[in-house]
């Protein structure tokens, strides 16, 4: 790796680890909301949740019900790790460096898939 | 359930390893919820966690980002297998291979004291052996400063097997991913820590996709769990130069030892 390849690739994992970071204290911060909200409406973490729908998720964070928020920070959790690959594989584009740009889109592909058989099993 | 998260946040922060090994026992037995719930909760914990960790360690350029990303494309395929038959799979049968697992957790930790001196860097011959192999020119790309990763092959299988507990499971991996990578690939062990807390979120994503999908994630549940294991973990790697590890690893191996027999009980109910 040459010297201002390995700068640009230093500059680019501390900008990853800052959205990291960010992301993860976003996602505690709606989870936080979710949980006071529960709280105040007195509802159990053992009363068993609403299932998971994203469509209906913006309604409930517009209803400002516990379930909006506290899906809305765990799909934030999920995110985190996949947009921190997506960041990757950009950085990796901006210096050529291909072999990495593969893997990255290979990871993404398999969990992408996961998604799939997933969908496909619950159909 | 905040304060059961946030006890096994610290445990783990302070010993080293992710809140699921403890998360799930105390999910399945303390709560009595199904184990594929317990696993599902346990991964999104895992996840917060280790991003945090992991922004950190990126930051301060102690995680190797291409080896841990060569490496979690093979995890995240060992998730997606794993995440994929945890379904098929008797709960009996996953609550005994868990048990298995934290004997296996018990035992490296009651012998990590006999074992640490030979936690070392690859010898010269070592590194020179591995410099003829045909993937000479990817090793040294994957490689750090200071060191060369060697036994790639190793590392792939290895990864792989990672991925496909930590979807069984709910676990980082990284009780696998650390000595993987520090005793067979020649990663130094700070560096290997840092790349397996780096890679413990995508492996834990690709599955977690897969029990959210298919229903297994409930928030009620995971959105105080996660809130108490992000809040231990914070709080252990706080409290981990002022605490002797000696007498908490001690307490900690007696836990997981009737945490085990706890688990091996609800299998053959």
């Amino acid at each position: 790796m040459t010297r201002p390849t390995a700068r640009r690739t230093a500059a680019a994992e501390r900008r990853i680890g800052r959205l990291l970071i960010a992301m993860t204290y976003v996602a505690v911060a709606l989870l936080v909301v979710g949980v006071v909200l529960m709280a105040a409406a007195g509802i159990s973490p053992l009363a068993g949740g609403p299932p998971f729908d994203p469509a209906a998720v913006p309604a409930e964070l517009a209803a400002a019900t516990p379930a909006g928020f506290l899906w809305l920070g765990l799909l934030a959790v999920i995110a985190t790790p996949i947009v921190r690959v997506i960041g990757a594989a950009i950085s990796y584009g901006s210096t050529a460096e291909w072999t990495m740009v593969a893997v990255s889109v290979a990871i993404l592909a398999v969990i992408a898939l996961g998604v799939t058989i997933a969908l496909a099993a619950t159909a | 359930m905040l304060g059961g998260g946030a006890v096994a946040g610290a445990f783990g922060s302070l010993l080293g390893l992710g809140g699921g090994i403890l998360l799930v026992p105390l999910l399945t037995l303390g709560f009595d919820l199904p184990l594929p719930q317990a696993v599902g909760v346990s991964l999104v914990s895992v996840i917060m966690t280790s991003s945090a960790a992991a922004g950190v360690y990126l930051e301060r350029h102690v995680a190797n980002l291409r080896l841990g990303m060569t490496l979690e494309l093979f995890t995240a395929i060992g998730a997606l297998v794993g995440g994929s038959i945890a379904f098929l799979l008797d709960e009996r049968l996953l609550s005994a291979l868990f048990a298995g697992l934290l004997g296996y957790v018990a035992f490296s930790m009651a012998r990590a004291r006999s074992v640490e001196p030979g936690l070392e860097t690859p010898t010269a011959g070592e590194m020179e052996t591995s410099r003829e192999e045909p993937i000479a020119s990817a090793l040294d790309a994957l490689s750090g400063e200071g060191y060369r990763v060697r036994n790639l092959g190793r590392g792939v299988v290895g990864s792989t097997g990672a991925g496909v507990a930590s979807a069984l499971f709910g676990i980082g991996g990284g009780i696998i991913k650390v000595p993987l990578m520090h005793l067979s690939m020649g990663v130094p062990l700070r560096i290997a820590t840092a790349t397996s807390n780096l890679m413990i979120g995508i492996t834990a994503a690709a599955s977690a996709v897969i029990y959210l999908v298919r229903g297994e994630i409930d928030p009620y549940v995971a959105g105080p769990t996660a809130i108490g294991v992000f809040l231990g973990a914070s709080l252990g790697s706080r409290l981990a130069h002022r605490i002797d590890l000696r007498y908490l690893r001690l307490l900690f191996v007696v836990v997981l030892l009737y945490t085990a027999v706890q688990m091996l009980l609800r299998a053959f109910r």
